[in-house]
């Protein structure tokens, strides 16, 4: 029996992507009773989203990588798989205009907005330069496709601090902050090369850099009629690179009233741009003022804190929104209830200024509990490469207020066991019961300013015997050279020295 | 004579000796007892003098790592020999290695050239992440060691210099 699935305009659902995000979407294209597909490389063997999905259909590349931005050997390998319609979870293709496109010209549903959406939105100078026109407020700032030749002039003349990013980046990547000017030829080349590398689009822009800004981010659900509503913010400030970290909903940042002003300004762009889809707008947030940075046309990674307090399955609105049905609520309707915090686990060295680690998951041991949910990307016995992101998993809690949220967090982290790679979770703990984080005074350089954050820890004397003592006794030379010795000897202690 | 253990970038020297049927971990000239006797798995029961922790352990070569009381340690035993060689081979500077896992995404030097503090060697990108790997003094290219593509673990070294003679 498919309750549900019976009412979708498609039977089978294809994953384009991998990871934790992958295994999120399996989880309720499985639960709404739709058979699940996912592409994945060999390089993801094992992983969640390969074991729990219906069908799997093998894709290849040049690497890893490429084999998941590759259109149309996916599009193709639907269509024989039977999939019609394909999911792009996030980063990879899902801002890809022409991927929807194809999808769409092959017969399949795309879950996600209008093409032509993607390419207005999803482009960072369109999108800026629509939300100005429909009287919404954005950073000064300069961009280069409007006068190559000038581009350095413009920037030199808003003047410093600037934040250089690629016109068609995201995610933080290739994006630099510039304080001294003198070094802006120099920034810009990089900030070029990277763009070209990363999104195949050397463009650029460039804005005012807010100092210790906060990043607030709202989330919104757009239905093919045009009616959108918004399901509150997100606060984002807590990041390392321009990478969020940790993520709330809701932000202890805001006043309501300042709340009320940011939402509804979420909630008329999409209205203004007819958005179809979940979609998130991000704003910068910084004295009493807020500027329009972005908005993401498709699912973010931090949307299972918006899940936490609204109760909804974000993942499910999208799709039955792609299967044309319209809003199953008014705003009014959409309640919150608690606090919800969110704390990637990334691969990952903090104390070597958060460098990527590999490793094998010798063990993997996520946490449980009230309260508490783990989407894992991972599985025990995984070989963690460079060939990705970083992020492993993120975790998940839900407390009464956010005080219990984040004791929560911390808790569960210390349940968390991530054998066989380094990951960032005893830094997260570290940041969670920081003082001015349980304070709520957050904003995007936080975790730089507080450099012993990311340190390792000094161990107490009783904590290094431990660790010492039982590496000692696994490794076999340390355990050999003990037994070679006469016990007599040894039991006399100071004939050593 | 001590057994080198390095915990992060931290080291540590301690012994384990034989005390009674079982073993003593002498660190710093203070003796205690040690013992670990396993559960189910990779979780164990660690004896520390009277203290019992319940622990996740997994060896790997001359790795241990462990999930000790909430919290997440990687122990690297470090074995005599390596550990003097690398320290004879060469004097701070002189290697450019690679500070995380990743491939070569531009070598902008190679062998001969002269290079100032701070130039760009190699750039390379791990997890999309891109980095310049610059060198920290002056000095020839000895040796470039990689190439554009080429993968490399967590302290690889990239790139030689010739070694200082006014060093």
């Amino acid at each position: 029996m498919r309750p549900e699935g019976a009412d979708f305009p498609f039977d089978t659902v294809l994953v384009a992507n991998r990871g934790e995000i992958a295994a999120r979407v399996l989880r309720t294209v499985r639960a709404l009773g739709l058979r699940s597909l996912v592409v994945h490389h060999a390089a993801d063997a094992g992983s969640p989203a390969v074991r729990m999905a219906d069908g799997l259909v093998e894709i290849t590349g040049s690497t890893p990588t490429a084999a998941y931005l590759d259109a149309g050997q996916i599009i193709a390998k639907a269509l024989d798989a039977g999939a019609q319609a394909i999911h792009p979870g996030y980063g990879f293709l899902s801002e890809n205009a022409d991927f929807a496109r194809k999808i769409e010209a092959a017969g399949m549903v795309f879950v996600g907005p209008a093409p032509e959406t993607i390419e207005l939105l999803g482009d960072k100078v369109s999108a800026r330069d629509f939300a100005a026109g429909h009287g919404f407020p954005i950073a000064p700032s300069a961009v280069e496709a409007h006068d190559p030749a000038s581009f350095a002039d413009r920037i030199r003349a808003i003047g410093g601090p600037m934040l250089i990013k690629p016109a068609g980046g995201g995610g933080g990547k290739g994006m630099r902050i510039v304080r001294d000017l003198a070094r802006l030829d120099e920034e810009l080349e990089r900030a070029r090369s990277e763009a070209g590398r990363y999104f195949g689009d050397p463009r650029l822009y460039a804005e005012r850099y807010v100092e210790r800004p906060r990043h607030i981010e709202v989330q919104v659900l757009g239905d093919a009629y045009g009616e959108v509503v918004h399901l509150f913010e997100r606060e984002c400030s807590l990041q390392r690179r321009f990478q969020k970290v940790v993520e709330e909903a809701p932000s202890s940042t805001l006043s309501d009233a300042e709340r009320e002003r940011i939402c509804d300004a979420a909630a008329g762009i999409a209205r203004a741009a007819r958005y179809r889809n979940a979609g998130t707008v991000e704003f910068i947030h910084g004295g009493d003022a807020f500027y329009f940075l972005e908005m993401n046309t498709r699912l973010q990674v931090e949307h299972p804190v918006t899940e936490a307090i609204t109760g909804l399955d974000l993942v499910a609105e999208q799709l039955k929104i792609a299967a044309g049905r319209p809003l199953g609520f008014t705003q009014s309707e959409i309640t919150r209830t608690g606090h919800a915090v969110e704390a990637r686990i990334y691969a990952e060295d903090p104390a070597r200024g958060f460098t990527p680690a590999t490793g094998r998951l010798l063990a993997y041991s996520p946490p449980a509990g009230d309260g508490v949910r783990v989407d894992s990307g991972v599985s025990e016995g995984q070989d963690i490469t460079a060939a990705f992101d970083p992020l492993l998993a993120k975790l998940v809690v839900h407390g009464a207020d956010r005080r219990e949220a984040l004791e929560r967090a911390a808790r569960a982290l210390s349940d968390f066991v991530v054998l066989g790679c380094r990951t960032n979770i005893g830094f997260l703990k570290r940041l969670l019961r920081d003082p001015d984080v349980l304070a709520g005074a957050l904003h995007t350089d936080l975790i730089a300013e507080k450099p012993a954050l990311a340190a390792d820890p000094a161990l107490s004397p009783e904590t290094l015997t431990a660790v010492l003592g039982a590496a000692a006794l696994s490794i076999r030379t340390v355990r050999d050279a003990a037994l070679a010795v006469p016990p007599l000897h040894a039991a006399l202690g100071d004939w050593r020295n | 004579m001590r057994h080198l253990f390095l915990i992060g970038e931290a080291e540590h020297r301690a012994w384990l000796t034989r005390r009674g049927d079982g073993f003593a971990l002498d660190l710093d000239g203070v003796l205690t007892t040690v013992s670990i006797e396993s559960a189910a798995g990779s979780r164990v029961r660690l004896r520390v003098g009277e203290a019992t922790h319940d622990v996740v352990l997994v060896t790997d070569g001359d790795h241990v790592h462990l999930h000790l009381d909430g919290e997440i340690y990687q122990v690297t035993y470090r074995d005599p020999v390596s550990r003097y060689a690398e320290a004879a081979a060469q004097g701070l500077g002189d290697l450019a290695k690679a500070p995380m896992p990743g491939s070569v995404v531009a070598v902008r030097v190679s062998a001969g050239d002269v290079v100032i503090p701070g130039q760009a060697l190699v750039v390379i990108e791990s997890m999309k992440l891109e980095m310049a790997i610059n060198a920290e003094r002056a000095g020839v290219v000895e040796g470039v060691h990689v190439a554009v593509g080429e993968t490399f673990e967590r302290d690889a070294t990239l790139v030689t210099l010739a070694p200082d003679k006014e060093g």
